[in-house]
């Protein structure tokens, strides 16, 4: 059986455009009637989980993720769509969720308790445990309102696990809290994990969604951009976000016309859609000249953002093109292995004039580094454990 | 322990509150938001409970002292105006502080209700009911208070007048919810809530016997649900008849009716509280 099963889930938010609307949508609320205008926080979301197999949900700001895990919790109802839940789901939506600022500390562990149907007596007998792990002393008996952000974390992360939850549903809140306090969370969250707990985290972090997910959903506007295996899922994000920086960061200045590069070519050698960094890829330019004279070709990786990885130069490496008619010479060039990590890159190439000075043309061809990994960074070094 | 919890879109509203897992949250969220309201209210501070008796005690003092002083208004028939007006001005206070608070009442909460999932009609009723049950309290005590001090009451009457307020507080407690719900999208209704109030105090035959009604507007005055159960007390605990008789049973029907209609407005405009509050 699903832990958890989303179907065609879709939140919509009414808008508020003129004076008088609020008793307008209300009439409409009532009536049972749709409101006029809204806003589609969230459309066409399907997803399953199973025990044991967390989620990783991954979006810019105002992508859905919050309704969306909302929408799990339970604390909003979808506009359209099911949601199916088999299982007790704890909560840790932003800072002090769920908690009334008002009680203290110890009646918002009883008010946590009620909120998720636990009797009385089984919020008492874990009690104990609670006040235990969150380690805020006396502050226990202050109302919530007078704590700290890290005592709130503290707080809530102590209730969410005490009341093992088959779902973990949870967004940024490990950055908070000092290093012990820190060092607690993560090894219970192993050990939540080890014991088939199952996770759905909002995050910015890619490297915590490979590492504790097994799946990942990117939303996108409220859609459902990708859902997939985590790494391919981080890795397109990543990559998007690379492209997305690039296009805000300058190119290099280029000088139109003269040398201009007529053909760009990326064969992988391992003839798939994505390049296998064992077998490499080769490269194929073609440069029309005006005035007959070889020029000379300028080619190199860039990340997704436009950062240079490797380059290099026809005159660099004193090599002479291939006449292949009056105005036009070919340049082929093969990487035979590349020790680059799974991810998006561009092949650029750029054409120069036969001194080698100006730069006259820019071609990029996009390619995809196949595989997975969790490896950081963009490019392999060789290394070795020397205690092993 | 794993059970299922279907939230399904276009589920109707009744189902909400039908598996029996959600009916025991809303229990243990009633009893926890009550203790809290009762003592953050009235216990937390250190005046709060006084003043909760000494507000209607004062008014019952300036009515009486204006009607009686001032206008010589006199006594209406055999009876005490102050036992007169005590008897009824009370269960009326009552409605309108429940009623107040109790519109106000989700935005204390808002932090919780956008963050947690459970049956928000447990605020309202934690509301409604520390209110009333505390002027309950008051009421008895300031009947006896008055009986001692030698005002022609009927104690016995409370036979009839305690199933009397059960029956407000199920009526005061539909309104409360509209009134509730409907505070969440548009502000300006605690505004409207007061003079309406107060407009309606005098329209209820609270300081006067409806007896002295023009006949023309009388029925109008009758009309008026809270008019019966005004009526009702003064019947039980000034003239001691002890017998209910069958308009109870349709103050009942109207009270049932009252909260049924302000459920199932609170549950039609719940879903979005979330996005207002």
């Amino acid at each position: 059986m699903q832990l958890l099963e989303l179907d065609g889930v879709g939140k919509d938010y009414p808008r508020l455009d003129a004076v008088g609307s609020r008793v307008r949508l209300v009439y409409r609320l009532l009536r049972g009637v749709a409101p006029g205008s809204v806003f589609r926080a969230l459309d066409g979301i399907t997803l399953s989980m199973q025990r044991g197999e967390s989620l990783g949900v991954v979006g810019e700001n105002g992508a859905g993720k919050s309704t969306l895990l909302k929408i799990v919790a339970g604390v909003v109802k979808p506009t359209r769509g099911s949601v199916q839940v088999n299982g007790r789901i704890a909560a840790l939506l932003e800072l002090g969720s769920g908690f009334h600022p008002d009680y203290a500390g110890s009646a918002n562990i009883d008010l946590a308790g009620a909120l998720l149907g636990l009797a009385p007596e089984e919020i008492a007998a874990k009690r104990e445990a609670i006040i235990a792990f969150a380690d805020i002393g006396d502050h226990i008996d202050d109302p919530v309102k007078t704590y700290s952000s890290g005592m709130v974390v503290r707080l809530g992360f102590a209730i969410a696990t005490a009341l093992s939850p088959d779902v973990l549903i949870t967004d940024e809140v490990f950055a908070v809290g000092d290093e012990s306090f820190q060092k607690k969370c993560i090894t219970w969250m192993e050990r939540y994990l080890e014991d088939g707990g199952t996770l759905l985290l909002c995050s910015h972090s890619m490297y915590h969604v490979q590492k504790l997910c097994v799946n990942a959903l990117w939303l996108d506007h409220g859609k459902p951009r990708m859902y997939g295996d985590a790494t391919t899922v981080a890795r397109e994000y990543l990559a998007f976000h690379e492209a997305k920086l690039q296009a805000h960061t300058s190119h290099t200045q280029v000088i139109a016309g003269d040398y201009r590069i007529t053909s760009l070519q990326l064969v992988p050698l391992n003839h798939g859609a994505e390049v296998d960094p064992e077998s490499g890829f080769r490269v194929s330019v073609t440069i029309r000249s005006p005035d007959a004279r070889p020029p000379v070709v300028v080619i190199g990786i860039v990340r997704a953002d436009g950062t240079p990885i490797y380059g290099t130069t026809s005159e660099v490496d004193g090599v002479q093109p291939r006449r292949e008619a009056d105005d036009r010479y070919g340049f082929d060039l093969t990487f035979e292995a590349l020790p680059l990590l799974p991810g998006h890159y561009r092949l650029r190439a750029h054409a120069m004039d036969p001194e080698g000075m100006r730069v006259f043309d820019l071609h990029e061809v996009p390619f995809v580094i196949g595989g997975s990994t969790r490896e950081l960074g963009f490019c392999r070094l060789p290394h070795r454990w020397d205690h092993a | 322990m794993s059970r299922p919890l279907p939230i399904a879109a276009n589920e109707s509203l009744t189902s909400i509150a039908a598996s029996p897992s959600t009916a025991s949250r809303l229990r243990s969220l009633f009893r926890l938001f009550y203790l809290r309201e009762v003592r953050g209210r009235y216990l937390g501070t250190s005046t709060g409970l006084a003043w909760a008796l000494l507000h209607p005690i004062a008014l019952l003092g300036v009515y009486w002292f204006v009607f009686t002083t001032v206008f010589r208004a006199g006594n209406f028939g055999s009876k005490s105006f102050l036992a007169f007006v005590a008897v009824a001005l009370w269960p009326w206070l009552a409605a309108q502080e429940a009623l107040s608070r109790a519109t106000v009442t989700l935005s204390s909460y808002a932090g919780l209700i956008r963050k947690a999932a459970f049956p928000q009609e447990a605020i309202v009723y934690a509301s409604v009911t520390a209110t009333l049950t505390l002027h309950v309290i008051g009421y008895i005590l300031v009947l006896v208070v008055l009986k001692l001090m030698g005002e022609p009451l009927q104690l016995e009457g409370l036979v009839i007048a305690l199933p009397l307020w059960l029956v407000l507080i199920v009526g005061i407690t539909g309104v409360a919810l509209a009134l509730a719900s409907l505070q969440v999208f548009l502000r300006d209704v605690e505004h409207v809530l007061v003079p309406l109030l107060m407009i309606g105090m005098y329209l209820t035959p609270i300081l006067y016997p409806l007896t002295l009604v023009p006949e023309g507007v009388r029925p109008w005055v009758a009309a008026n649900p809270f008019s019966w159960v005004v009526g009702r007390m003064r019947d039980a605990l000034l003239d001691g008849r002890l017998a209910f008789v069958p308009g109870d049973a349709v103050a009942v029907v109207v009270a049932v009716a009252l909260f049924a209609a302000g459920l199932a407005m609170f549950r039609r405009l719940a879903p979005h509280f979330e996005d207002f509050l």
